[in-house]
């Protein structure tokens, strides 16, 4: 393994379709890696579910992501009440190319190819109500009035949340 | 929490271990200490019998991954005959602080979140 050194990767399920049905093909597409800012990506979601006419999102990831994509779902659903969610589990496989290195080693140098399948998640959250058959259904949990969360991601948005419950 | 805020969470602390809803026999906590193929084969085992159409499997925290692996690699042994359907939520998880030094110090308690993700794995 150590005379080998990874060229390139390519991902073999990109524009393949997300796995739900009856989905806007142009909903926004969260993809969470491992270092993604959870902070960066409740900041993005939350604006633009909160921003008038959209009412879909999808957070998508793949192997240690997974774990990120799920903790982000949770915390918008807390702080945005009455959110439908779909959850959907697969394998993603990505193609990678390993190229052999070393001092003896003629050009160009032989390749090697491998498919990996990562577990990978797609989560899918609306604010229209969706189908309950559909496998992988949630429907809203009950607004408990009690602050579970107690660090606050973003406290501007938070404040605009508070607001319209106030307003309702 | 202004107390909190005063010593910012560096105080040594004791985790509890996460609180486990009884469970049935087709109940899998998924964890990431047992060797995987021995959690495969235990789930195999449970639905090869035929005792158990359905299957849940439960992972918290790092273990969500194995637990999605866990139900995909099922998926692929039994094909076309097995269906999966997915939740998540989030579970309240208790610290314990153990003050450092000073003896006037109260030891405390700390909540915090961690998400989790149940797989059910059933025959239609």
């Amino acid at each position: 393994m150590e005379n080998f050194r990874r060229v390139r990767t390519t991902d073999e399920d990109d524009g393949k379709p997300l796995p739900f049905i009856n989905i806007c093909p142009s909903v926004v597409k969260m993809r969470v890696k491992e270092g993604s800012k959870i902070r960066n990506l409740i900041g993005y979601a939350m604006s633009h579910m909160l921003s008038e006419g959209t009412g879909q999102i999808v957070f998508s990831a793949y192997g240690r992501g997974v774990t990120k994509a799920v903790t982000c779902v949770e915390i918008l659903k807390r702080q945005i009440g009455g959110l439908h969610q779909v959850t959907k589990v697969q394998y993603k496989t990505l193609q990678e190319v390993w190229e052999q290195k070393g001092p003896n080693v003629h050009q160009p140098a032989p390749c090697l190819t491998v498919q990996k399948n990562y577990p990978s998640i797609c989560i899918l959250l609306s604010k229209e109500p969706l189908d309950p058959h559909e496998e992988g259904y949630q429907p809203p949990q009950s607004l408990a009035p009690i602050e579970i969360g107690k660090r606050t991601f973003l406290s501007p948005v938070k404040q605009c949340t508070a607001k319209k419950r106030k307003e309702k | 929490m202004a107390e909190k805020k005063a010593n910012p969470g560096r105080v040594n602390h004791c985790r509890r271990p996460a609180p486990r809803p009884p469970r049935g026999p087709n109940d899998i906590y998924v964890n990431t200490k047992t060797d995987f193929r021995a959690q495969l084969g235990r789930c195999r085992q449970l639905l090869g019998a035929g005792v158990h159409k359905e299957l849940n499997i439960h992972g918290l925290g790092l273990a969500i991954g194995r637990a999605i692996n866990l139900a995909l690699q099922l998926q692929v042994s039994h094909p076309g005959t097995l269906q999966i359907s997915t939740s998540t939520s989030t579970v309240e998880l208790v610290d314990d602080l153990e003050p450092e030094g000073g003896e006037d110090m109260e030891p405390g308690a700390r909540n915090r979140n961690n998400s989790a993700i149940h797989i059910r794995v059933y025959q239609p």
